[in-house]
């Protein structure tokens, strides 16, 4: 949404007025659908994330800003290719970032439907906003949820538990 | 657990490292030793059109002993990220694997390890810098690199590998090696390297390996002997022999280039001004 009225603004500057108040009004409506989606994100003990739609059909999958931090700049994104089948814990892409290249592992069993260009021309995208799936965030790949991936499901943790995982974990 | 390889082969060496790295207990952390014979190693997401000077390569570099001869220099691309590196007998590769999470990380913590070796061998400057390469020389302001480091991580496990320049007689053709002519009509999305001037340290292959795995045996006590891994069978093990046939192919080595773009003139979205044309 907010892209969208960057575009027109560009397109048409007589019409900023115009458009300047709806734009204060749909930002608060986005923050709302982020929250809503919240509540159907799980993270994997690996710092991966994923935010289900609400009949758990289709998803989207990212690193969580912890991961994101440990890794450091990220100079480069493996994206994995569109209508790969694959089980929880199976490779799909990887990142790289200064010397490291690390895997990043599925969730849940699913199938690749789209993934992230933007990472391909702004790998640092995953740095600045790794939680942010909507277009412009750092999300990795879009996926269709089997039966399998929805069992899967059970086993990762709501984010109240990855956060008190994550600072544990620090503490090594 | 100690490891090392009798074999040169660059591509069973590489194997063997991934081999280990997936396949060993989860809380094991484990050191492999080897050498390689000569060969130019980029890493996962680099552009090799762009870091090596591929008709040099092709060429072979002269010998040390007699300089009519040329020696073959293979091109193997890695697993694990980073830049362009040269290997061959006067250079030590060594790889220390370990649970991901006391990768909370350190990712010197391997790097000091081999430094402290240096130090006992009475290589009283080598130190690790920002970019976690062990370097020497008198001053801040005059260091050598002698060993860059890079990392892969999977799921529960962190491998660390990094080079170590004690004798290689071909120093001064390195720099034209790394070094490509096509460099300047090229851009890329993939890794580039960061050029530093390097040195050899001038100790022999067998002392370093025994001063680190002495070092290694200081920070986890209880391993049980180093193991010199049967070349033979670790090549026709089934996992090991399809990983190198993976990493010896084209596809590979050139196919798993990242996107880039190669032109003679200056476009829009790359407006620099190219070199001459040869």
């Amino acid at each position: 949404m907010a892209s969208i009225a960057r575009c027109l603004r560009a397109a048409r500057p007589s019409a900023l007025s115009a458009f300047k108040t709806p734009v204060s009004r749909v930002c608060p409506a986005r923050a709302f659908s982020v929250t809503s989606s919240n509540a159907l994100r799980k993270y994997t003990k690996e710092h991966e994330w994923i935010d289900l739609s609400a009949d758990l059909k289709t998803g989207v999958i990212g690193i969580s800003e912890y991961a994101a931090k440990e890794l450091g700049d990220v100079v480069f994104v493996e994206l994995p290719e569109e209508g790969k089948k694959v089980a929880a814990g199976d490779a799909i892409g990887a990142v790289e970032s200064v010397k490291s290249a690390a895997d990043i592992n599925a969730p849940i069993a699913c199938k690749i439907t789209g993934i992230n260009l933007l990472l391909e021309e702004k790998p640092g995208t995953i740095n600045q906003v790794p939680e942010d799936d909507s277009h412009g965030g750092g999300w990795i790949a879009k996926v269709s949820v089997t039966e399998e991936g929805v069992k899967d499901l059970e086993k990762l943790m709501d984010p109240q538990a990855y956060a008190e995982f994550t600072a544990t974990e620090g503490e090594h | 657990q100690v490891y090392t390889s009798p074999s040169r082969n660059p591509y069973l060496n590489l194997a063997i490292e991934q081999y280990l790295l997936r396949n060993c207990a989860k809380s094991s952390t484990i050191l492999f030793l080897y050498v390689n014979r000569p060969c130019v190693v980029i890493g996962r997401n680099q552009n090799p059109w762009m870091e090596v000077n591929l008709d040099l390569l092709r060429c072979g570099i002269p010998s040390p002993t007699a300089s009519s001869k040329h020696v073959p220099v293979d091109l193997v691309r890695r697993r694990s990220g980073g830049g362009t590196v040269f290997h061959d007998l006067g250079n030590v590769n060594w790889s220390v694997i370990c649970p991901s999470a006391s990768f909370d990380f350190d990712r010197n913590r391997h790097a000091e390890m081999v430094s402290r070796a240096l130090r006992r061998l009475g290589v009283a400057d080598a130190r690790v810098n920002d970019r976690h390469d062990i370097v020497v020389g008198p001053s801040e302001k005059e260091t050598y690199k002698v060993s860059g480091s890079a990392y892969k991580l999977i799921t529960g496990r962190a491998l660390h590998h990094g080079t170590l320049l004690l004798s290689s007689p071909h120093l001064p053709v390195v720099s034209s090696l790394l070094r490509s002519p096509a460099e300047g009509y090229m851009q890329s999305k993939g890794v580039r390297s960061v050029r530093s001037p390097i040195r050899n340290v001038d100790l022999g292959n067998e002392e370093f390996i025994d001063a680190v795995i002495g070092e290694f045996g200081k920070m986890y006590e209880g391993g049980t002997g180093v193991v010199d891994v049967d070349a033979e069978t670790a090549g026709e093990a089934t996992w090991i022999a399809e990983e190198m046939e993976t990493i010896d192919s084209a596809d590979w080595r050139f196919g798993q280039t990242p996107q880039f773009t190669f032109s003679t003139h200056p476009t829009e979205e790359d407006p620099r001004p190219r070199p001459p044309l040869p």
